[in-house]
């Protein structure tokens, strides 16, 4: 009995001994699968960390097959004009052109996806402004986070407002610099795009050429967004400044003719500013966009073609001309195809080139009543895509399309030129009569821009339904 | 303190007697034979003899499972034999409650108890659906037809959002985390739902949405061994009928009609011009020609040409859906004992094929249960199981390219199984057999590429893709219990619990969506390992008339789940291993804890057997909150009144029992979910997600906002109810009312998402849950060679929200406001179509100048312009069960339905179907016959059209009555008489027949009626009805 009453006190003593660390036990659990803010800020590594991060999420799949990065913003833009032509699957109603309801995926995309990384680029310029680290550190770093910020407001811009020449006053999505729990009010075209000039500006001044690779932001990629920009805002003489900048204004040095056949599907292509690196264990898989759907060979979607009026433009010596007849040899819309862009998991995604560089300083310099310095330009760019090219000695509005056209012929695909022209010239897209699908955009057509998620009026209180009345 | 070892007095002698039943006459072996006051006792044995030392005028009790308990005064005679009486109301039933047993008279709690017969009777793989239709207030759905696969149950409405609202499991007095379908229905003793706060308290932080505690069989002592063996056989389809599809013809002339009124009134061209325009866009557009060469099978006038010869019609049911899928279960189980020592040993082995062919699952769980009484004040024992599954697991509910559901009612049959060419004729390999097409042959123009799902095909993929999910299961549950004196006692227990979980996938080399890579092999390989540890005190004492129990307890539990998941590329046929893989594409890895320490205790006293009071109280800490808020306390309060032991109702002739019993407590829950229903074990930090990396460079993201003070959610639960039993146990019954307030709910608040954030899990608002549960039981027939029985539940739930911080919130196809019910749908109304234009239109409120509603409404052809409005329940008004059990001579009958009323579902599958060729090459429901066809025509179906609408956008068109009433199990069964079987020394030898979900009558068709709990469909496979023949031999 003794013995019992010795074991019970033991156990008394030992359940107490336990229940004393209590709290030391339940302190042990730490997570394994994320990291402490004070790593991520607390050196440079660790902030570079966070920009990978942001980068990579720039293509990774988001939402759905054709809602999934910077990708799918710009082939949706693609596939609403009259170069491509889409026969079913993915992206059927962008190619309609009527995507735009508040509760429509493409809607919703693009509301959420800019927003989504603008929160993280807001976190991460603030996260360094309080950071230990140095001040040469502190700017540089910031500048790429700010660079990234106005990359995404200003897709914010296009996608749900009319182009800033038409009324730089009207309203556009709210603006946030900071982490926020409540909704902020719309905002205005002009609040906003003073917010991306502000911040391209900063990162142009303070970034230089050197980066961890080519999907990071350096001074080049900087000055081709801020010439993108200035081109939407008539900005011409700063557009064309950037533009000259970011290419390093030689003309022949920057460009790589033979790289144009090359699928399209790899960052270390000379002419390529910035683009989306992929790998077999880094891929975002079909959500490829465009290779995934242009490709006509390799098995995916394979469903986008090209428009035969588009094709014709281009010689049999231009090297750009990567057009094919459709081996079943039919004749309807799905007669022309394009091997541009190659499919495979690890292909890489482009978002930004020279020759774009060169064609808007080419037109900046038209837009400033310079004709023979834009021929100049847009004959070296023509004579080096195509030995056999002629001068053309075009003046005016004809100048004005042969730039636009060559623009076309240069980019399609890859971010969606001709919508992005359509809108900022206030010109209108008129489908030839050979699509699935024929429409006309009327100038400034409300198919330019999206209605605000419902989403967003839901939990916004700052928001009402009263926002998307004729929009 | 005084460590009694009763001395024995004069006129000791040694009676001895049989225990027999009355109802058959058999004997009784485990009757507990006690002294009464004393801890004399012995058991009888296989035969039902027993034999004790007493003195005359003392009073032996006879007492066994299920049995009135029968009290005899020692007299002269040294022999007393004894008759027990089935007893129906089986009030001196132990039963298990949180951390001990208790009387069934005593329980001041609301316990429901199923027993290993009921278990017996329904044919589960997963044992908590045999909950579904036998406990009053018990939602159970069991979501698509995927053996193996665990039922979704809520105890008393839906009291969590963001935190789990599912019940805590005990096995064998610890909580389980591994996975239920592991253990077998046949090693159950009993299954017990603790339903208030009284029942539940003791579980604290785990126990706001109720308990499930099952126990496990144990030998009995003094028994012979007895051999049990089991072997039932039976065939399964799915229990409902999927939705109806068109065929090819009537598929082609319908698509024609959408692109010819696409032409017509959105492209606006002329009549002739937009059916020359459909005759000549239909083939390019489904690229696709079942017709051969013939380039416009469906003329201007949208009829077929003649001539057009079909040279496929693709059944996809046919190909995907088994016909008869086998289900086989064994089992043999050995359990008895001697004097100090009981066993009980069990193996059971399953495999039973799914609906979607190549599903199955596949099981095998051993148990055994041993327990042991080393001397008179030591018993130990250990519960130990061993169990491993294989589940074939093809995807059959969501929205991936290969599932099965969403491909029979999405792919036309227009698109072929196997590969055709440009001429419709079929490709052979180079060995003469069909390829499976998979839509993505882009050199072939026409007959190489689906307009849907490209380079997929669900029924290839059955064969091409293996998805393999293979869990093995070790728990081991030991005990030491040591009695200080007659009335103290320590009872310390440690269980481990080992789980590990290896899904595997693999996706083809040569074909589908892994083709363009050599193939695809991830695998994961998940290791849970639950220690919980409890030490337990424990004193009981009767003074006279008053009597008072304790029980104070010190717990700790650590739960640890280590992840590691691998997946690779380039693999050569026949080789499925990652050692085969050529190119690594990911490796993953994670290691995630949760800790929880409590100090508990339960304080009970009675008078008289007549009236009692509980109190139970915990006070849990929690790894998942911050150290500031991780503490909380949770307690409850509890008494009842034997009426019937009153004096004035003690001698009513009718009234054989009647007992009231009212509880109140506050219990807690910290299980935080994420949207995709994993745990969330760290919700208050806010962290960097790991593994977003650049190319070589490291790479983190900022992971969702969270809320630093987040803390436990709250339930207070009122409970009163009343037992009785009438007419000589004919009429046996219960009736509850509860409240049960959820407060400070853990919930993912939305955000505008232009915050760059959709939602913060914090606590916001409270929930509202009443009801009142029924149980009445009815014994009609209490013969001994026939009787028959008759039972019936039901229960009533409310659910309301009763406070929130903002005025609503929208979640999918609901709102949430206060006064409203979670799970109550918003959506847009239909308002049929315009006879005019044949468009779709929905109701739009009437605003005045102010802009706002007048109460009236008007219609509206835009969806985005038309209101949402409060459209029904999902959850049901009354859900319930009833069951009939007749037994004649050797024969024994029993059914069991289960019902749910005043729900809603809406069917996005049927939406889909209905869609109206906006999405060509799409399948469509032969209901679209009765679509617009031309102006004036008055129908609820809109006109076909080829271009981008909202006809089958989410509204009311689609949102449907759910009432059902299911058949769930019907038994007949013959037992072999005992004179024939025993010359063979077999025991016992029954044979039955038994039917499983046979019957479904739904109000909506073409849909399994147990979807979720949101009442929302998602392509789910249905659950199955299965035939099925058993034998049952006791050695």
């Amino acid at each position: 009995m003794k013995k019992i009453t010795k074991i019970g006190f033991l156990l008394c003593a030992s359940v107490l001994t336990f229940s004393g660390c209590s709290d030391n036990f339940l302190d042990e659990p730490v997570p394994t699968e994320a990291v402490a803010e004070s790593v991520v800020f607390g050196s440079r590594i660790g902030v570079e960390a966070f920009i990978s991060g942001i980068q990579r999420r720039a293509r990774a799949q988001f939402e759905r097959t054709d809602a999934g990065g910077v990708n799918s913003l710009y082939f949706a833009r693609t596939i609403k004009g009259n170069d491509l032509i889409h026969a079913n699957s993915w992206w059927s109603f962008d190619y309609a052109n009527d995507n735009r309801e508040p509760t429509y995926t493409r809607t919703i995309f693009s509301w959420e996806f800019p927003y989504y990384v603008i929160n993280q680029t807001n976190t991460l310029i603030n996260g360094i402004e309080v950071s230990g680290l140095s001040e040469i550190d502190k700017v540089e770093l910031s500048a790429q986070g700010k660079a990234l910020r106005a990359f995404y407001y200003f897709q914010l811009a296009q996608e749900f407002q009319l182009t800033y020449a038409k009324d730089p006053d009207a309203v556009a999505p709210p603006i946030y610099t900071e982490l926020s729990l409540t909704g902020n009010p719309m905002s205005t075209l002009r609040e906003m795009y003073k917010l991306i000039v502000d911040d391209l500006t900063f990162a142009v001044e303070n970034l230089g050429t050197d980066r961890l690779g080519k999907s990071y932001v350096n001074v080049d990629v900087a000055n081709g967004l801020l010439a993108r920009v200035y081109l939407v805002m008539e900005n011409w003489s700063g557009a064309e400044v950037a533009a000259r900048n970011a290419y390093g204004g030689d003309v022949n040095a920057s460009l790589a003719p033979s790289a144009y056949k090359d699928g399209f599907s790899d960052i270390s292509n000379p002419e390529w500013i910035w683009g989306l690196p992929q790998t077999a264990d880094q891929s975002n898989y079909y959500y490829n966009a465009p290779s995934a759907f242009v490709d006509p060979i390799n098995p995916a979607y394979n469903n986008i073609y090209v428009n035969k009026f588009f094709s014709d433009t281009f010689t049999e010596t231009d090297v750009r001309n990567t057009f094919r007849q459709n081996p079943s040899g039919v004749t309807d819309f799905r007669q022309i195809q394009s091997t541009k862009f190659v499919f495979a998991f690890d292909s890489d995604i482009v978002l930004m080139r020279t020759p774009e560089m060169i064609l808007m300083e080419a037109e900046a310099k038209f837009r400033q009543g310079d004709e023979p310095g834009a021929r100049t330009l847009l004959y070296a760019l023509q004579l080096n895509r195509d030995t056999a090219a002629v001068a053309s000695n075009n003046g005016g509005s004809a100048l004005e399309e042969e730039i636009l056209l060559e623009r076309r012929k240069e980019m399609y695909g890859e971010f969606g030129v001709e919508w992005f022209d359509a809108r900022r010239l206030q010109r209108g897209i008129t489908r030839t009569a050979n699509h699935r699908i024929v429409l006309t955009l009327e100038p400034n057509d409300k198919r330019f821009y999206l209605k605000v998620p419902q989403k967003e009026i839901d939990a916004n209180d700052n928001i009402d339904d009263s926002v998307n009345a004729n929009r | 303190m005084a460590f009694v070892m009763q001395i024995s007095l004069a006129q000791e002698k040694t009676v001895s007697g049989t225990v027999t039943s009355i109802s058959d006459g058999l004997p009784l072996p485990g009757v507990n034979v006690i002294v009464k006051g004393t801890t004399r006792g012995v058991q009888t044995d296989f035969d039902g003899n027993y034999s004790i030392n007493v003195s005359v005028g003392e009073t032996l009790s006879f007492s066994f499972v299920s049995m009135s308990k029968k009290e005899i005064v020692v007299g002269a005679s040294n022999i007393i034999n004894v008759a027990l009486e089935e007893d129906v109301a089986a009030l001196d039933e132990v039963i298990v409650v949180a951390y001990g047993t208790q009387t069934a008279k005593s329980l001041v709690g609301s316990v429901t108890s199923l027993s290993a017969e009921t278990i017996e009777k329904q044919q589960v793989t997963t044992v908590t659906s045999a909950i579904q239709g036998t406990v009053a207030g018990v939602n159970v759905i069991t979501s698509g037809g995927q053996p193996g696969e665990n039922p979704t149950i809520r105890i008393r409405g839906i009291g969590s959002i963001n935190a789990s609202a599912g019940p805590l499991i005990v096995l064998d007095g610890v909580p389980f985390n591994g996975n239920i379908n592991s253990i077998s229905g046949d090693q159950i003793e009993s299954m017990n739902v603790l339903k208030d706060a009284s029942s539940t308290a003791l579980y604290g932080s785990r126990a706001a949405n109720g308990v499930i505690l099952i126990t496990t069989k144990k030998g009995a002592l003094n028994s012979k061994p007895t051999l049990q063996l089991t072997a039932v056989t039976g065939f399964s389809e799915p229990a409902v009928d999927l939705h109806k599809t068109i065929g090819t013809n009537d598929f082609m002339r319908y698509s024609w009609e959408a692109e010819r009124n696409n032409q017509l009134y959105v492209g606006n061209l002329t009549p002739a011009a937009a059916a020359a325009a459909a005759s000549q866009n239909l083939i390019p557009t489904l690229g696709y020609n079942p017709y051969g060469t013939l380039a416009q099978p469906v003329d201007a006038n949208g009829n077929l040409l003649p001539g057009a010869n079909l040279l496929w019609e693709t059944d996809w049911k046919d190909a995907i859906l088994r016909k008869a899928a086998l289900r086989s279960e064994y089992s043999l189980s050995l359990s008895g004992g001697g004097t100090n020592t009981r066993y009980f040993l069990s193996a059971n082995y399953l495999n039973q094929e799914g609906s979607v062919k190549e599903s199955d699952f596949e099981r095998i769980t051993t148990r055994l249960n041993l327990e042991s009484s080393i001397n008179e004040w030591l018993t130990v024992g250990l519960n130990s199981s061993l169990s491993n599954s294989k589940q074939n697991f093809p995807e059959q509910s969501g929205n991936t390219y290969q599932s099965s559901i969403q491909w029979i009612y999405s792919m036309s049959s227009v698109y072929p199984l196997y590969r055709r060419n440009t001429n419709g004729g079929l490709i052979l390999d180079d060995f003469g057999n069909t390829i499976y097409d998979y839509g993505s042959t882009p050199e072939q123009a026409q007959n190489g590429t689906r307009p849907l799902f490209g380079n997929e095909n669900a029924a290839g993929s059955l064969y091409n893709y293996e998805t393999l999910n293979n869990r093995t299961a070790v728990t081991a549950n030991g005990f030491a219990n040591i009695d200080f004196t007659d009335d103290l006692s320590f009872r310390s227990t440690v269980s481990y619990e080992n789980y590990l979980f290896d899904g595997y996938e693999y996706n083809a080399y040569n074909i589908g969506s892994a083709s363009s890579v050599g193939g695809r092999v991830s695998q994961d390989r998940d290791i849970t390992t639950t220690l919980n540890f409890t030490n337990a005190f424990n004193y009981d004492k009767t003074f006279g008339d008053h009597a008072i129990n304790a029980t104070g307890i010190f717990e700790t539990y650590q739960f640890k789940i280590d992840a590691m998941g691998a997946q690779g590329t380039g693999f050569l046929p026949g080789v499925g291993v990652l050692n085969g893989s050529t190119t690594p594409e990911e490796v993953s890895g994670y290691i995630n804890e949760e800790r929880l320490t409590s100090y508990l205790g339960r304080l009970g006293y009675n008078f008289k057997e007549k009236y009692y009071v509980e109190g139970s109280f915990r006070r849990d800490g929690s790894s998942r909150f911050a150290k500031e808020s991780r503490w909380g306390n949770f307690y409850s309060v509890g008494g009842t009144w034997i009426a019937s032991s009153e004096s004035f109702l003690e001698n009513s002739t009718w009234l054989d029992f009647l007992k009231f019993r009212v509880s109140y407590g506050e219990l807690g829950n910290n299980k935080t979910l994420n949207d995709d229903n994993d745990d969330v074990y760290f919700p208050y930090l806010q962290l960097f997600e790991t593994g977003w990396n650049e190319l070589g460079n490291t790479g983190v993201l900022l992971g969702g906002v969270t809320d630093p003070n987040l803390s436990w959610e709250t339930s207070a639960l009122f409970n009163v109810g009343m037992d009785f039993t009438l007419f000589n146990n004919t009429i046996e019954g219960s009736v509850e009312y509860y409240n049960k307030e959820s407060v400070d709910l853990i919930y993912q608040k939305p955000l505008p998402i232009s915050t760059g954030n959709d939602g913060i899990t914090t606590n916001v608002g409270s929930i509202s849950n009443k009801g009142v549960e029924v149980a009445l039981l009815g014994r009609i027939i209490k013969g001994n060679n026939i009787s028959w029985s008759a039972g019936l539940n039901f229960a009533f739930t409310t659910n309301e929200i009763t406070e929130l911080t903002q005025e609503s919130f929208i979640k999918g196809t609901k709102r949430w406001e206060v006064g409203r019910s979670l799970y109550d749908f918003y959506i847009r109304e239909w308002a049929g179509v315009d006879p005019v234009d044949g468009y779709g239109m929905w109701y739009k409120d009437v605003l005045d100048t102010d802009g706002e509603p007048t109460g009236e409404r008007e219609t509206t052809k835009s969806y985005a312009d038309a209101e949402r409005y409060y459209q029904g329940s999902s959850l049901p008004d009354v859900t319930g069960g009833f069951n009939t059990d007749l037994k004649v001579g050797n024969f024994d009958f029993n059914m069991l339905f289960n019902f749910s009323l005043g729900s809603q579902i809406y069917d996005s599958s049927y939406a889909g179907l209905m869609d109206g060729f906006s999405n060509p090459g799409y399948q469509a429901s032969p209901d679209i016959s009765r679509r617009w066809q031309q102006p004036g025509d008055v129908t609820d179906i809109p006109l076909l059209l080829n271009s981008q609408n909202d006809f089958n956008g989410t509204s009311t068109r689609f949102l449907f009555d759910n009432d059902y009433l299911r058949m769930r199990a019907i038994t007949l069964g013959y037992t072999l008489p005992s004179n024939a079987t025993k010359s063979l020394f077999i025991e016992k030898v029954r044979i039955y027949l038994r039917g499983d979900n046979l019957l479904t009558w739904s109000s909506h068709k073409g849909l399994d009626p147990e979807q979720n709990v949101a009442g929302t469909t998602d392509s789910r496979s249905s659950i199955m009805k299965t035939v099925s023949f058993g034998l049952n031999v006791k050695f």
